[in-house]
């Protein structure tokens, strides 16, 4: 705090949320210092033994200037009090291994640790370790898949039990085996949709699956494979007979019905999710009317509608703390809607990205912290508290390829698209 | 002796005009002058309307003159006798008769042939008085009044006094019928000839009393049989028949000049001689301004003193510079001088030549206060709510997806708006999804692809594709197996609908069922051949008549094609100009047909023609009806863009002219109220258009966005756009094979 009388002074009043608060006191901050200089003064003030980066959110928007630029940028006199809230920060991704592929990748998993899984347009469940070796490759659909999502067991380390959902109408349950690929198989496929199905997701326990379609349909289903056919065979016809005998040939995946159907969505649902944890015998959907559906898995009502106009949703997500949902329009906007007020519109921010945002993924530990992929090939790393600006950003395939899924899990963004996979490591490294 | 003269003398007359006409002959004496002349001119008459036919003399009177000759007595008799007759055998022209003609087989009129006997000469007629045509007075005083042929003196009848007339007159009735013969100094009856001839000629009759007016035409030339066919003459035409008269000209020019030089009036001014006094100060002053005064002159200043300091004397290279320098170019036109005295200040100079600049400036140079608009530019832009308030509307691209190498022709987009096909020119058709962009399935055809559309039905899936001399029905993989089984039934039936009562060049052709597959269609309609590539296809909003526009090809190019019935039928039978695009009518049995100038609307159901409407532009392109019915817009290759209200008037009611280049699609949103066109300039225009209910209310018509992205090839831009059903999304295929997705 040596500033010299001749620098222009800022009274500043600090704030957090994070677990290195500053006493409540007004500091006489140099209006030429910039984030580098507020984070030592953090550092020294809090004399941490080991330096922790802070980034400075003034009025919401992350300083990336000096104050006193920030100042004659938003009008803001020298006599004021600035309250500046900071956050830890976000460490400049890097780009860890890049996974090409050969057809556009829809669906990224990073949860296995040592494997990332990636479903493709192609009709294959492919699974890399980390050295970018391809482990197995697995055909599950004729058709594009455009969902995954791991069902977590609890057997023995190397079969994973996979869902997927495709462009034909099924989803699908697959085993697959990473020490042995030849003996994965298709366990059962879930019958109800009318058209080609767009999400699927498990809940925490694996029980239960959820899968959303462009007819507007939710399907819940369990997932146990049944023994023998709950959907019967469509009346075989002449020109499907020889398709018949070929998947007859392979272990025929048991046909299953939902439990449950859960209507209400006018127009494409592009997502839905069981909410993490706390929140039992509840789901979320997001779809093409706009709207955010909370709902009632036992009883199969809508419990809960949030109405946006012409935001037609294209992904969904739920911060960790489950306060929040988080989703992506086709206006190209991020919004941010508070599930705890119960009023209609509950949409308490909205991030703007320069092009379609096609996923969204929040942090696993930070609840503020969320990360998007757009159609522009960048990946956005945000702060829920920051509106204006990501915290970090990211080109994958040096941009110009759509990014069409994202994970982030374990501190590793995987990022699925058209130019396949490429992982990044993105924060939280003690993870 | 009165009636052989009488009949005698025509003859006699006629002889000597045959003979020579001399004037002298017709200069008869006499009281019968007159008749003779007559009767001279009759004749000639008559010979005009016979020609070539001789007089003859009729036989009658020469049986007449024979029996004169016998005795006198005879003569009260023929007298009688011819007073029986009267008018029939009043003849002192010879008779003519009609008889056929032996060489032309035509009736002809043939007069008696003139017998030259004795009788025929009039020397020979019996005259007591031989003294020939000499003045009668002559003999006023002698006893006689002449000679006969002995040389005797004829002797000079007795004439009674006035009382002896008058008692004659009272005896004789037939007295006042006499008329004085100067050569016998007698009274001499007229004869009845003569009477009817004075009568005719007091009447204002023809004297012939055998001449006919109303005699039937003698058709020489004319008439059946002798038709000219061919020309008299073999000359060409004059040039003055078909050249306007120069003679004609002169004239009418000579007029015209006159009138120009107001030597004519054509309405002559009332001449107004009087002078008509008025009040000269009584007019109210003019609205313009006074004249502005003229400028003034500029104050001298210290050089122009006649002591002026030393600063402002010149230097002698100042000096120099001065006078090198054209007296234009100056930049002031003296030199300061420097006098001792006021005195010693010499005469100006160039006083006159001044003064003449001055006045050429004052009188040439317009002096005129210019008038200042005052008006806020801000107040001539028509109040238009703003854009922002009128989301949502495509905004910026999203996606795009690229054909490689070749244009992206046509697109369409799946009625629950989640599919997008597009085609392009090198045969290839793909189906991709709108949100992601990436390619589900491929076909590929031959030639290039003209037009796509999908089928409007929600039950079905499939779409229709244009090529060259064909319409393809394609099924898009990963469809439900209701809704496969559905389109499969409509477009390939198990039993084919009866074929209709008048066969039609179009094929239907599906392939048997045990060879479909994805990859080919399911159904073609092979258009007759030489038909060309069809470009524009329409759907029926029930999804069951697909109309098809081709062009390049000889034939007409409007088919509609209804599935049902597996029929196609040409709707037009001639259509005057190329078809640029046709158009359902969204609720009523219209169908609208755009030419190159001109968009007709018919009723299908009626079969006639409903309205034209004119939109003024040199070709049209394209053209778009809204979900209304009740609005349309027309866009040009000349840049303009048409909005008509149907209801309105067949003339547009807005023009909209923002391309720079030409327009190549437009489209309403089947739902949100917008429309947007494409551009060859490379940049597709969103507007807002608002269409209300009532009728009072214009539509509302907005600009909204400019998009740009797709760039220009070979001077072609976006080729095509098309909405996306549900969602205010706009799709566009350019010439650069791309197809890009704009999102709001």
């Amino acid at each position: 705090m040596d500033n010299t009388p001749t620098t222009v002074s800022q009274p500043v009043v600090f704030s957090t949320q994070t677990q290195y608060p500053l006493p409540s006191q007004k500091f006489m901050i140099p209006a030429s210092w910039r984030r580098y200089q507020l984070s030592q003064l953090v550092n020294k003030a809090l004399s941490l033994e080991k330096p922790v980066p802070f980034d400075f959110l003034v009025r919401g928007e992350l300083l990336h200037a000096t104050l006193s630029q920030w100042c004659s940028e938003n009008g803001v006199g020298e006599e004021e009090t600035l309250e500046i809230e900071y956050i830890e920060s976000v460490m400049p991704p890097q780009k860890m291994s890049d996974f090409p592929h050969e057809d556009w990748v829809s669906s990224v998993s990073c949860q296995f640790q040592g494997y990332f899984l990636t479903a493709s347009y192609d009709g294959q469940i492919r699974a890399f370790d980390y050295s970018t070796n391809l482990v197995s490759s697995t055909l599950a659909h004729s058709a594009p898949i455009t969902s995954m999502c791991v069902i977590p067991t609890t057997t023995d380390d190397s079969t994973y039990t996979i869902a997927t959902s495709s462009h034909d109408l099924t989803a699908q349950i697959t085993q697959i085996n990473l020490e042995m690929p030849s003996s994965s198989k298709a366990l059962a496929s879930l019958h109800l949709h009318t058209a080609p199905v767009s999400s699927i997701s498990t809940d925490t326990s694996g029980t239960h699956l959820l899968t959303s379609s462009w007819d507007g349909l939710i399907g819940l289903w369990d997932t146990t494979v049944p023994a023998s056919d709950e959907v019967p065979e469509p009346t075989p016809n002449e020109r499907d007979r020889k398709k018949r005998r070929r998947v007859e040939n392979a272990a025929k995946p048991k046909r299953k019905a939902p439990l449950l159907v859960l209507k209400s969505h006018t127009a494409r649902v592009s997502k839905v999710l069981f909410p993490s944890g706390t929140e039992e015998k509840k789901a979320y959907s997001c779809g093409f009317d706009s709207t955010v559906r909370r709902w009632d898995t036992e009883h199969g009502i809508c419990e809960h509608t949030i109405n946006a106009s012409e935001k037609p949703f294209l992904d969904l997500a739920l911060t960790s703390d489950g306060n929040s949902a988080l989703a992506v329009s086709t206006d190209r906007t991020l919004t941010l809607f508070d599930l705890r007020t119960s009023g209609l519109t509950a949409s308490s921010a909205t991030f703007h990205h320069p092009a379609t945002p096609s996923c969204v993924v929040p942090c696993e530990s930070n609840s503020y912290q969320v990360v998007t992929g757009a159609y522009d090939g960048v990946v956005r790393v945000w702060d829920v508290r920051s509106t204006k600006s990501a915290m970090a950003t990211f080109k994958a395939w040096d941009g110009q390829q759509k990014v069409l899924d994202v994970d982030w899990k374990h501190g590793i963004v995987g990022v699925g698209g058209e130019g396949g996979l490429e992982v990044w490591k993105v924060g939280e490294e003690k993870a | 002796m009165a009636v052989p003269d009488a009949l005698r003398k025509p003859t006699k007359r006629k002889q000597v005009d045959e003979e020579d006409a001399s004037p002298e002959d017709l200069q008869a004496t006499g009281s019968l002058e007159m008749l003779s002349d007559e009767e001279d001119a009759g004749d000639t008459s008559s010979d005009d309307g016979q020609i070539d036919e001789f007089p003859e003399i009729f036989d009658g009177s020469d049986s007449d003159e024979s029996d004169f000759d016998e005795d006198e007595e005879d003569e009260s008799q023929e007298d009688d006798e011819e007073g029986a007759e009267s008018d029939d055998s009043l003849h002192i022209f010879p008779k003519a008769k009609i008889v056929v003609s032996e060489i032309t087989s035509q009736p002809k009129t043939v007069y008696p042939e003139i017998e030259p006997d004795y009788d025929s000469d009039s020397s020979t007629e019996e005259d007591p008085n031989r003294v020939g045509n000499i003045p009668m007075h002559w003999y006023d005083d002698l006893p006689h009044i002449g000679y006969d042929m002995n040389g005797k003196q004829v002797l000079r009848p007795a004439r009674g006094d006035e009382l002896d007339k008058f008692l004659a007159t009272v005896d004789d009735s037939s007295a006042w019928t006499s008329a004085f013969d100067k050569n016998t100094q007698t009274e001499k009856p007229l004869t009845s000839e003569e009477l009817d001839l004075i009568r005719r000629l007091y009447t204002n009759e023809n004297p012939d009393a055998n001449y006919d007016p109303y005699e039937p035409m003698t058709e020489w030339f004319t008439g059946k049989g002798k038709e000219e066919i061919m020309p008299l003459s073999g000359a060409l035409q004059p040039k003055r028949r078909w050249v306007p008269s120069k003679w004609e000209k002169q004239k009418v020019m000579k007029i015209v000049r006159a009138i120009r030089q107001s030597r004519i009036l054509p309405s002559k001014p009332k001449a107004t001689s009087k002078f008509e006094p008025y009040a000269i100060w009584s007019e109210p002053s003019s609205s313009h301004p006074p004249p502005l005064p003229a400028p003034k002159r500029p104050l001298p200043t210290n050089a122009e003193s006649y002591n002026p300091p030393e600063e402002y004397l010149p230097t002698e290279e100042e000096r120099k510079a001065w006078e090198a320098l054209d007296p234009e170019d100056r930049e002031r036109d003296y030199l300061p001088q420097k006098y001792s005295s006021l005195r010693l200040v010499p005469a100006y100079d160039s006083f006159v030549k001044e003064r003449f600049h001055r006045q050429l400036d004052l009188y040439l140079a317009p002096r005129v206060q210019r008038v200042k608009l005052n008006i806020d530019p801000n107040s001539l832009i028509p109040k238009l709510p703003s854009p922002n308030s009128l989301k949502p509307f495509p905004n910026y691209k999203s996606l795009q997806f690229h054909h490689s190498k070749s244009r992206a022709r046509c697109i369409s987009i799946s009625p629950d708006g989640a599919w997008v096909i597009s085609g392009d020119e090198s045969g290839v058709v793909s189906l991709w999804e709108i949100t992601v962009g990436r390619e589900v399935k491929k076909w590929k055809f031959e030639g290039k692809i003209g037009a796509l559309a999908w089928c409007p039905r929600m039950d079905v899936s499939y779409f229709a594709v244009g090529i060259e001399g064909a319409v393809h029905f394609i099924i898009p993989p990963n469809v439900d197996p209701l809704v496969l089984s559905l389109t499969q039934s409509i477009l390939a039936p198990t039993t084919l609908p009866p074929p209709p009562a008048t066969p039609s060049n179009v094929k239907w052709i599906t392939p048997p069922s045990n060879t479909w597959s994805l990859d080919t269609p399911i159904l073609t309609i092979n258009l007759p051949p030489s038909s060309g590539l069809p470009t524009h296809f329409c759907w029926h909003r029930r999804g069951d008549y697909l109309a098809s526009v081709s062009t390049g090809g000889t034939q007409g190019g409007v088919w509609i094609h209804q599935l049902t019935r597996r029929h196609s039928q040409a709707p037009f039978k001639k259509i005057k100009g190329a078809v640029q695009s046709v158009l359902f009518h969204p609720l009523k049995p219209h169908f609208f047909v755009a030419t190159q100038q001109y968009v007709r609307i018919y009723n299908l159901s009626e079969q006639k023609l409903v309205k034209t409407l004119v939109p003024g532009i040199k070709w049209i392109s394209s053209m778009d009806v809204h979900s209304s019915g009740d609005h349309l817009i027309v866009g040009g290759y000349d840049r303009k863009l048409c909005w008509f209200d149907l209801e309105l008037s067949e003339k547009p009611y807005k023009v909209l002219r923002y391309h720079s280049r030409a327009i190549r699609s437009l489209q309403f949103h089947p739902t949100y109220p917008l429309f947007a066109s494409s551009s060859d300039d490379g940049s597709i225009q969103i507007f807002h258009s608002r269409v209300y209910n009532d009728l009072m209310t214009d539509p509302l018509i907005v600009p909204l966005k400019i998009l740009r992205g797709h760039h220009v090839t070979d001077g072609l831009g976006v080729l095509q756009v098309k909405w996306c059903p549900k969602h205010p999304w706009l799709v566009s295929s350019a010439a650069d094979g791309s197809v890009a997705v704009w999102c709001s």
